[in-house]
């Protein structure tokens, strides 16, 4: 009966706990996008934005880098994923490790790395110039796109590689036996087989692509998409316009929902589960071929972490005020030590603080939702979908619109940081949970039962060691997302609460790269720690990061 | 002298599925019982709702002089075996074996001493201090049967523990838990869908079908004198005959006309190729439609008009081929024939 009653609490507390940051933040989002100013209702909001070029043009523009992104992630992460899991292919692990820098790489840095490169006053841009080359500057859409490409293919590449190495041989073979060519075979045998990662990849590389709001901010010069036009409405000086504001959150969910559904749709039918008698092999390719494999995969790579690579060699340079003079030094750092100590210190305690909570709700819940099968565990599994599409902005305008006035203010304070952060994590600490509760046999508890533990000693000293691996690689992961968070921070942060991202952000617009450079770098090592962390726990698994 | 009983055990699932319908059994102290049944028969859920993972909806289960249904599964002292090992990964060998002297606060001396026999006994003194994880199935349901034999339950429940082994290590280790059972001298109560593992290892075993009781009996008992219908299906094979008149001519022929069964069926060994020496049964005329030939013995399979026959031979020499096409008497005896009631219950044939 006590056990009845703790997880009828942690149902209640946890359907409380989406009641009040996920539920009505969202539930105020809708509403406001309904009413006007004076809080009457109206559907003028989403009149103006049907009937306004600039809003159309918004959106067009964001379903151009969407698909954009997810058509540049979907050729670079093939690509690569087929290369390195059907290919000898030498360094691949190194490969796989640049893949993960450009995946926990803090957003936007890469735009800026970019600009560094190829802007106008670029320096590959100027090199080319003296040689004869002119190439147009990065700026516009086709920045957007190339930074969209190389930021999001990880997620597509560690997809399909975890998917391609587990298609079995046999069925390739069987193929062949039966007379198919060797494109045919890809298509109609190994395709199939990858659909469901692939479109898997490609939602990741599309909801992310569409929320992204510093990219087009500092590539775009002009080519404005929703994220960044509620962003603009949210935070003008004058003339703030927070109901347009909701509405185009509103537009932007809708989109991030749409696409989750169809890709559910699409693959439905596409799930496979191989046996692995006979694991795929590696082809040691000869000659030119190799020669290309290797380029192709290296060329990637490389361009992936480029941004990475900018960072830090930039982080390293001397500085006069925010002007690079030539020749190396640590500046950038001292700067960062004697002045923005204090944004490091809000990172690290705003993350800790927020992972803290992420583990200890998620696993909770998770082995709630994993343990006990009910009409409410479905419903709760479902709500948790929420936060997987709402762009961080999003989140951020939401937790304005409700903890702004009202009973509790929390605008202002680190305590509304930590719990956007918390929020956005959540579903995937509770899944994380939940699947690794999944595959722990009911009969290891059942075991320690009949060995005379009580059932609850028997979850702690059989279920909760078997576990605690993957909740910390989960916290670890959840950790470098919570730190290199902008979005949501960006609109909830004050001048007491600037983050890491935050800060970087409005180093770049100040043109104080050198600063940014090396914060961007220490965001780096911390993260890579993390991940290092995870991956001593949980075993080198690079679709954990996904 | 009866240990273990179940009393009219009934377990409901939902509105009209009923997975046990009013089972009784009783077991002996030292008995080695086995619960025999297709997939679905209510065998796993009878077992455990002695180990007290689900319980009952009705019935009563006495353990000595103990309702075990009032007492939580953790305190039942009741060993079990588990058909996925359940063999605690994060644990050595050793202290998975030791797992469960903790609770009962057996002294450290004594604990080293009674794991390392258990090991001994499953002959896995040499991989104490390993890890579980990179074991064969068969090492870990060894680690398994220690760890549940170590605490000296006062009875040890296996779950088709065999069923995840591939055919030869399981005829190796039933004949293990077998010689355990035994040595140790436990009441033991052992599920398994496999007729011929049952009748290998048990001292009685119960048969089951769809929650109820087909037959409770030695193995002797249980494939040679089946008392229904199901009973002699699924344990060996059956030859069901065919209707008609050369039935009604078969069973007039051996004097069976006044037992009015519904159908008559014979195991295939108990049929053989009728020869001028044969001084009693029947002859039914046939023709060959099949001969494989199995080495120890061989299966022939001969349409007749009581439908089609098929016959074991033992030790068929190496002249005993037979063409298909080839015409064939086959010999019935009497008691070989077994006859069933409309209920699948056995008519009695009169010795």
């Amino acid at each position: 009966m006590s056990r009845l009653n703790f997880w009828s609490a942690v149902a209640i507390f946890t359907w409380l706990l989406l009641a009040i940051f996920l539920l009505l933040p969202v539930g105020t989002v809708l509403l406001s996008s309904f009413h006007d100013p004076n809080g009457q209702f109206t559907l003028a909001n989403y009149a103006a934005f049907l009937s306004e070029p600039r809003f159309h043009r918004a959106l067009l523009n964001t379903l151009v880098v969407g698909f954009g992104g997810l058509a540049g992630a979907l050729l670079l992460g093939a690509i690569m994923a087929f290369c390195i899991s059907r290919f000898v292919i030498f360094g691949s692990k190194f490969v796989s490790l640049l893949a993960i820098l450009a995946l926990v790489s803090p957003p936007f840095i890469g735009a800026y790395s970019w600009i560094v490169l190829f802007g106008a006053g670029g320096l590959v841009r100027t090199g080319l110039r003296d040689v004869g080359i002119m190439i147009p500057p990065i700026y516009g859409l086709i920045g957007i796109l190339i930074v969209f490409a190389l930021k999001f293919y990880p997620y597509v590449y560690l997809m399909v590689s975890g998917a391609l190495a587990n298609v079995n041989r046999s069925l390739e073979e069987a193929a062949e036996g039966l007379g198919l060519t060797p494109w045919q075979r890809t298509f109609k045998i190994s395709f199939p087989m990858v659909f469901p990662a692939l479109s898997a990849g490609g939602l990741l590389a599309f909801i992310h692509a569409i929320a992204d709001f510093g990219t087009p901010r500092l590539l775009g010069r002009g080519y404005n998409v929703l994220a960044t036009e509620a962003f603009t409405l949210y935070s003008a000086e004058v003339g703030s316009n927070m109901s347009m504001a909701t509405t185009i959150s509103v537009v932007l969910i809708i989109v991030s929902m749409l696409f989750v559904f169809l890709q559910r749709y699409m693959s439905r039918r596409n799930v496979y589960h191989g046996n692995m008698i006979n694991k795929p092999i590696k082809i040691k390719l000869k000659g030119w071929r190799n020669v290309a494999a290797h380029t192709v995969v290296y060329l990637i790579g490389l361009l992936g972490a480029l941004p990475v690579i900018i960072s830090i060699i930039y982080s390293f340079r001397l500085t006069n005020g925010p002007v690079f003079q030539s020749g190396f030094g640590l500046q950038s750092y001292t700067r960062i030590l004697f002045n923005l100590g204090d944004v490091v210190r809000n990172s690290l305690t705003f993350s800790v603080m927020a992972v803290i909570l992420i583990v200890l709700v998620g696993t909770i819940v998770g082995v709630y939702v994993a343990r006990r099968t009910t009409l409410n565990t479905s419903l709760l599994d479902a709500a948790f979908m929420i936060p997987f599409v709402m762009p961080g902005i999003v989140i951020g305008i939401a937790y304005i619109a409700v903890f702004n006035t009202g009973p509790v203010i929390l605008t202002g304070t680190a305590t509304i940081i930590i719990l956007s952060v918390f929020i956005r994590r959540l579903p995937y600490a509770v899944r994380t949970t939940a699947s690794a509760l999944r595959q722990i046999s009911p009969s290891m508890e059942e075991a320690a039962i009949s060995l005379g533990y009580s059932p609850f000693q028997a979850f702690l000293r059989i279920t909760v060691p078997l576990i605690v691996p993957g909740i910390i690689a989960g916290g670890m992961l959840s950790f470098v997302t919570a730190i290199n968070e902008l979005s949501s921070s960006l609109v909830l942060y004050v001048g007491s609460t600037v983050t890491m991202p935050v800060r970087i952000y409005l180093l770049i617009l100040d043109g104080d790269f050198g600063t940014a450079a090396a914060m961007a770098s220490i965001l780096l090592l911390v993260s890579g720690l993390a991940v290092y962390i995870a991956f001593r726990f949980l075993g080198r698994n690079e679709q954990a990061l996904l | 002298m009866t240990y273990l009983t179940v009393g009219n055990a009934t377990k409901q699932f939902g509105v009209n599925f009923k997975a046990l319908d009013g089972v009784s059994v009783s077991v002996d102290k030292g008995e080695f019982f086995t619960l025999l049944g297709p997939s679905g028969c209510g065998k796993t859920t009878l077992l455990r709702a002695i180990a007290g993972f689900n319980d009952l909806t009705s019935g009563d289960i006495k353990l000595g002089d103990y309702d075990l249904r009032k007492i939580p599964p953790h305190q039942r002292d009741i060993g079990m075996v588990f058909q996925d090992y359940a063999v605690f990964p994060h644990l050595s060998v050793f202290d998975n074996v030791a797992f469960g002297l903790k609770p009962r606060k057996v002294p450290e001396a004594e604990r080293k001493a009674r794991v390392d026999e258990a090991l001994a006994t499953v002959r896995l003194s040499a991989l104490a201090d390993r890890m579980p994880s990179a074991m064969s199935g068969g090492q870990q349901q060894r680690i398994g049967i220690a760890r549940a034999m170590v605490i000296k339950p006062r009875l040890l429940l296996m779950d088709e523990p065999l069923s995840n082994l591939d055919a030869k290590l399981r005829i190796e280790l039933r004949e293990e838990i077998r010689d355990i059972q035994k040595q140790i001298d436990i009441a033991a109560i052992y599920v398994t869908h496999d007729q011929e593992e049952a009748l290998a290892i048990s001292d009685r075993i119960c048969v089951m079908s769809g929650g109820h009781v087909e037959q409770i009996g030695t193995p002797q008992d249980i494939y040679g004198d089946p008392q229904t219908r199901f009973v002699a299906n699924f344990v060996g094979t059956l030859n069901t005959l065919k209707s008609g008149a050369d039935l009604e001519n078969l069973t007039r022929n051996l004097g069976l006309s006044d037992v009015k069964a519904e159908t008559w069926a014979v195991r295939p060994e108990r049929l053989g190729l009728s020869n001028p020496a044969a001084r009693e049964g029947a002859t039914i005329k046939g023709t060959v439609s099949k001969y494989v030939y199995l080495g120890r013995e061989a299966h022939l399979q001969v349409s007749t008009g009581i439908g089609e026959l098929v016959v074991h031979i033992a030790n068929p020499g190496r002249n005993a081929g037979r063409a298909v096409g080839e015409p064939v008497s086959v010999l019935i005896t009497r008691d070989a024939l077994m006859g069933f009631d409309t209920n699948g219950k056995r008519l009695s044939t009169g010795g």
